[in-house]
């Protein structure tokens, strides 16, 4: 375990490596230059080559990059060129928002999402097994645009029931922080019910089947007990997967929701800054997104092996 | 109009040969009293004298034409209370020198104060840190008296040598400070200098009728800030000599400000101000409606059709000199040929763009840089209206009667898209085919140098400009052989003779007759369509007087309170 | 993917079987026939949308901009006064070209990459896979950002970035189909027969890996199709003034607060239908070909 552990954290790390040059290399294309995107385009010529000698990106590319990951890997990830000042407060910030986002989706498409799936197993075949993974599918494509604008249109404009702005007004209270993420979570909610939904769905249909549930069942352990003790706990652990190969997605991926509902998470905070050239804070946006995302995923493989029935048992035999 | 003649010319003699020429001009009827009243805070008459002299020239002796904020008198104000307002997030790190957007430089406002301020509601320029100044016989030395007793929020006194650093500073070309925009080639470092503890003297590179324009709250940079400030800190503590004082500021979300009790010209009527920071304008609109904020500095009408006439909001409307310039390739075809450009400038229904563009908040434009809201604009020159037969008439006699083929770029900014897509559709009619190229500002702005930027290399380009004081650096900028900005790639060695003038040019009349040459000369030439300028707007809930917002998107919130 | 294991010798016969009943049992699909619909109307309204509706999509009227929808404007005007109906019908046009182009671009790349790397496995195995883990750990929309800002807005660039953005994504799948592949007999055969790498990769291998690439081609079109709306939405994708849904959104939403509803709606749904449909096909493809 010990061993799988230290091998997938190198292999991450060479990944993370390759990302920081892929992104490095694809910020020397954007186009636009760092020191007239600071000072805008009205600035003196004079001004904008005084401000890139201060900056240094006067300097040759590989020197650039040297500086960069030098630094970064000392846990200084350095300054931000838009907002001239560090980037570590900022991104945490960012990340925050994005993460108090993702719970919320999470903690309304968790336990829908697994309840949709165990009711479809239950139901195999039926119409309403049918309805739910139609449903659940369908939903998983409709861009957040879309399924976002409904809502706006719906509950911001015409009910006015939910703010349409993800931002909470400075000092709101957690509860109003949270009444002002419901809307902003539901396309996310969406997108993600139909994976958990499959995902639980499958796992209990193969619960089902399996020989214990067929000895419960002998047993005479009614079907409520049966469900509760041992289909659930089979139908959570597909979940953890979908959790964790959906990270990326949520960290990240949030760009258009919090476009659409004016959020500052970490996505915005990549998109602003490759929009305006501001490289080491593009760089160490992606980045972060990419250890989360690694993160989550090796955490996922961890506690999957660990609680899988069939895996462990494997291991007792 | 009753005149007391004998009254007029004890004035007189006190006055310089500049401010008696502003007089002759008000007796002989060429300027309103309202244009006098400008023109004279411009070159330093004080209050007293220009009210005397209005006094002597008959009619009630009332210096301000306009109330100076809104809500006018509904009352005693009410003290205390803490007024919440929506504002653009600014774009980067609050820092005197490198703020150039409309979040920034509104933030600056809040507790820093200029030598002068350019009181947009009244139309006026009015003394602020300085009490008066002075230009020399030709105007390439002006001379500033600063106010006695005004005090930083850190309890130090403000003297001249604070003036000095800060102008020294901004004028230095190692800072790359925003301000060089206005200062390079009128200003160095070395021609700030002190005269004594509460004087300063400006020693211009060329004359320069305008120059008190350059040190006021129109140039957003020139916050005063004491000796030896390190601007990449001022952030963190705001200092400034104005109205409020930094409570708090948290980036990317919003500022607090405190009332100043010892502000030299008294505490002001709120007791704090919040300001919530936005990306957009949608959620300010929101906020507005909700409650959540009592004003939003400054918006456009696309998108904030509900607030407008709605009697649970007041809308201030500033006439600005913001607009938009359309520049077509003066030295490529088939621009080459001033009938073509002529052509495409009379196929544009102005009065349809700003009725469908800016919902009627704006003003026609007339192909020249010279706004309504300038004193010097000559109105004689007639307004360009649609007339397809002549365009098609003028592309027939310069060889394309079948028309042509080009490609329009633009950015992605407020309505500019939409005019490019207007535009388009008008040049149509005349057989022009307009591709567009919308980018984003990164994208289209480039390096801003000529060969490394979409919005000065492309054929057909349209881009927007915000307000300035006075027109300087629309004329000189975007139009002259040299300038920065040539969109058009515009050389004519009669406009740039005119434009110097122009700008050395210390009276109103001189600069007016100038005016009109220019604004002919550019009708006949062509070398950009100005289509129309854009009002700048702020809107309020109606229980909220007495605000005093600029075109440029700053507000001042002295004598502000809520009912 | 039990349909890899085809015994070689009767490979095509057996397949222009499985091929007749695969497509019996799509027809008789009903969410087959639903997606077909839908697509079908899409499809025939991005060719023939300019001659059906009754205003000219591009045609400006400053006169009447933002109009509720009524008898002559069945969707309302937007704020240049042109006709919401035909813009939403017209709006098809350039997704139809460019969702299934790139996809079609990210489905060969990916194929060709996913099948080097699983036949040659080991140390090129390695290094690619590398590079597809760092590209999967961006988010796709992030990627496609990048791409366009570098590469400016266009058809042609919406089909590159998103095909590059696709390629690992496929190559995954088809590396996992070609990994169980090669270790079957018709593969050593060819190796002993002394048929170079290209050849049993490309004439071998790929047919009989062509039924995950079907599926995840239908799969990803839909996702192509999400992607450019979302990208179009953010400003990076087709310029305009031709209208396209995910922009049109995008310049009008602005306007909702003003209650002009009209102006984002129906785009919204029209995007909504287009992606349903293209799951709906999408689906019913995988459930046959993968019961």
């Amino acid at each position: 375990m010990l061993i799988f552990i230290l091998k997938r954290v190198g292999l991450g790390l060479i990944t993370l490596w390759i990302l920081s040059v892929i992104v490095f290399f694809a910020a020397q294309v954007l186009p636009g230059d760092p020191a007239r995107a600071i000072l805008g385009p009205l600035a003196a010529p004079s001004a904008v080559k005084a401000l890139a000698h201060q900056l240094g990106t006067d300097q040759p590319v590989l020197t650039q990059y040297w500086h960069w990951i030098s630094h970064f890997v000392r846990g200084n990830p350095g300054t931000s060129y838009q907002y001239r000042g560090a980037i570590g407060p900022l991104l945490t910030t960012a990340l925050g928002n994005s993460l108090k986002l993702a719970a919320v989706a999470f903690v309304i498409v968790v336990p829908l999402g697994i309840i949709g799936g165990v009711v479809a197993a239950l139901n195999v075949g039926k119409p309403i097994d049918r309805i739910i993974s139609v449903f659940g599918l369908s939903a998983t494509v409709i861009p957040e645009v879309v399924s976002g604008i409904i809502l706006i249109l719906v509950f911001g404009i015409a009910l006015n029931i939910l703010p349409i702005s993800a931002t909470a007004p400075p000092g709101a209270s957690i509860g109003t922080q949270i009444y002002h993420l419901i809307m902003p979570a539901i396309p996310l909610v969406l997108i993600l019910f139909g994976y958990i939904q499959q995902m639980a769905r499958t796992g209990t249909v193969e619960a089902l089947a399996s020989d214990y549930a067929r000895t419960a069942t002998l047993k005479g352990l009614p079907r409520g007990v049966m469900i509760r003790r041992h289909i659930l706990r089979n139908s959570l652990l597909p979940t953890i997967t979908v959790i964790a190969t959906q990270t990326g997605y949520l960290i990240g991926g949030l760009v258009l929701v919090e476009t659409l509902f004016r959020y500052q998470g970490i996505g915005s905070l990549i998109f602003n800054a490759a929009n305006s050239k501001d490289f080491p804070m593009l760089e160490a946006g992606v980045l972060v997104i990419g250890i989360v995302y690694m993160v989550a995923t090796l955490a996922a493989d961890i506690i999957y092996s660990l609680l899988n029935p069939r895996i462990r048992h494997r291991g007792i035999e | 109009m009753a005149r007391d003649t004998s009254r007029l010319d004890t004035i007189r003699a006190d006055r310089s040969e500049l401010e008696n020429h502003y007089i002759d001009e008000l007796v002989s009827g060429s300027i309103s009293r309202r244009q006098f009243v400008r023109r004279g805070a411009v070159i330093g008459m004080s209050a007293s004298v220009l009210s005397a002299v209005l006094t002597a020239c008959g009619g009630a002796n009332n210096t301000s034409s306009t109330p100076a904020s809104t809500g006018t008198t509904a009352g005693q104000p009410t003290k205390g209370g803490t007024l919440k307002l929506a504002l653009q997030t600014p774009a980067g790190a609050i820092n005197p020198l490198t703020i150039s957007d409309a979040g920034g430089l509104c933030m600056l406002a809040q507790t820093g104060e200029f030598l002068a301020f350019d009181n947009n509601m009244a139309l006026q320029l009015q003394p602020m840190l300085a009490t008066s100044w002075k230009p020399n016989a030709d105007g390439s030395m002006w001379t500033f008296s600063l106010r006695p007793g005004v005090k930083f929020h850190n309890g130090a006194a403000l003297t001249a040598d604070d003036v000095v650093y800060t102008f020294q500073q901004l004028a230095d070309p190692k800072n790359t400070s925003n301000a060089l925009s206005t200062f390079t080639g009128v200003l160095k470092p070395s021609g700030v200098v002190k005269v004594d503890a509460s004087t300063v003297a400006f020693h211009l590179e060329a004359p320069n009728g305008n120059f008190p324009y350059l040190v006021s709250s129109d140039n957003y940079n020139a916050i005063i800030v004491p000796k030896g400030t390190d601007f990449a800190k001022w952030q963190s503590t705001f200092m400034g000599t104005g109205p409020f004082k930094l409570r708090s500021y948290s980036q990317n979300a919003g500022a607090n400000f405190v009332a100043n009790p010892d502000y030299w010209g008294g505490a002001p009527n709120l007791a704090s101000t919040a300001f919530t920071f936005y990306a957009s304008q949608q959620p300010q609109i929101l906020a507005l409606q909700g409650g959540q904020v009592d004003v939003i500095v400054q918006f456009v009408t696309q998108g904030a059709q509900s607030l407008l006439n709605n009697s649970s909001y007041n809308i201030i409307k500033l006439k600005s000199a913001n607009h938009r310039e359309l520049s077509m390739r003066n030295d490529m075809a088939p621009f080459t040929d001033p009938r073509v450009r002529q052509a495409i400038a009379l196929a544009l229904d102005r009065p349809g763009m700003v009725a469908a563009l800016l919902s009627g908040d704006g003003v026609l434009g007339n192909d020249s840089p010279f706004s309504p809201k300038f004193p010097s604009t000559n109105t004689s020159a007639p307004q360009r209206a649609q007339d397809i037969a002549k365009a098609k008439q003028l592309l027939a006699a310069a060889g394309h009667p079948n028309g042509f083929s080009t490609t329009l770029t633009t950015e992605q900014y407020e309505e500019v898209p939409a005019l490019a897509q207007v535009i388009a559709q008008a040049a149509s009619k005349i057989g022009v085919t307009m591709k567009l190229k919308v980018e984003t500002q990164t994208n289209y702005y480039g390096k801003s140098t000529y060969g490394n930027s979409d919005w000065l290399d492309a054929i057909v380009s349209l881009v927007d400009y915000g307000d300035r004081g006075v027109p300087n650096v629309f004329l000189e900028a975007p139009l002259t052989s040299g300038g920065p900005w040539n969109a058009a790639h515009f050389k004519n060695p009669t406009y740039d003779g005119l434009v110097k003038q122009y700008v050395a040019s210390v009276d109103l009349q001189t600069q007016r007759t100038l005016a009109g040459k220019i604004e002919t000369l550019l009708l006949n030439e062509t070398p950009l369509v100005i289509p129309y300028f854009v009002d700048g707007l702020t809107a309020t809930t109606a229980n909220v007087h007495g605000v005093n917002p600029t075109s440029i998107s700053a507000i001042y919130l002295k004598d502000a309170y809520k009912a | 993917m039990s349909i890899g294991a085809v015994p070689v010798e009767s490979a095509g016969a057996v397949e222009s079987e499985l091929r007749g009943e695969f497509l019996r049992d799509l027809v008789h699909s009903k969410t087959f026939i639903a997606g077909a619909c839908i697509l079908g109307f899409w499809i025939f309204a991005a060719i023939f949308g300019n001659l059906l509706v009754p205003h000219d999509p591009l045609a400006q009227d400053l006169t009447g901009i933002n109009k509720p929808p009524s008898l002559s404007h069945w969707f309302g005007t937007d704020q240049l006064g042109r006709d919401m109906f035909a813009r939403v019908i017209t709006g098809a046009r350039d997704i139809l070209i460019t969702a299934p182009a790139a996809t079609a671009l990210g489905t060969a790349l990916g194929t060709a990459l996913g099948l080097v790397m699983g036949y040659f496995r080991g140390i090129v195995d390695d290094i690619l896979g590398r590079f597809v883990e760092a590209f999967l750990a961006l988010p796709l929309v992030v990627t496609g950002i990048l791409g366009v800002i570098a590469l400016g807005p266009s058809n042609g660039t919406l089909i590159l970035v998103i095909g590059i953005v696709f390629t690992p994504l496929i190559a995954r799948t088809v590396r996992a189909a070609v990994l169980l592949e090669r270790e079957l007999d018709y593969v050593s055969a060819a190796r002993l027969r002394g048929e170079g790498a290209l050849y049993i990769m490309f004439v071998e291998i790929l047919p009989n890996v062509l039924a995950p690439i079907m599926v995840e081609f239908t799969v990803r079109l839909g996702y192509a199709v999400f992607t450019i709306v979302t990208l179009s939405f953010l400003g990076f994708g087709i310029p305009p003034p031709s209208s396209n849904w995910g922009l049109e959104i995008s310049t009008n939403y602005g306007l909702v607060t003003a209650g002009y509803w009209w102006e984002v709606l129906f785009d919204a749904l029209a995007i909504a239908s287009l992606v349903v449909g293209v799951n709906m096909i999408a689906n019913s493809i995988e459930s046959e070909l993968a019961p």
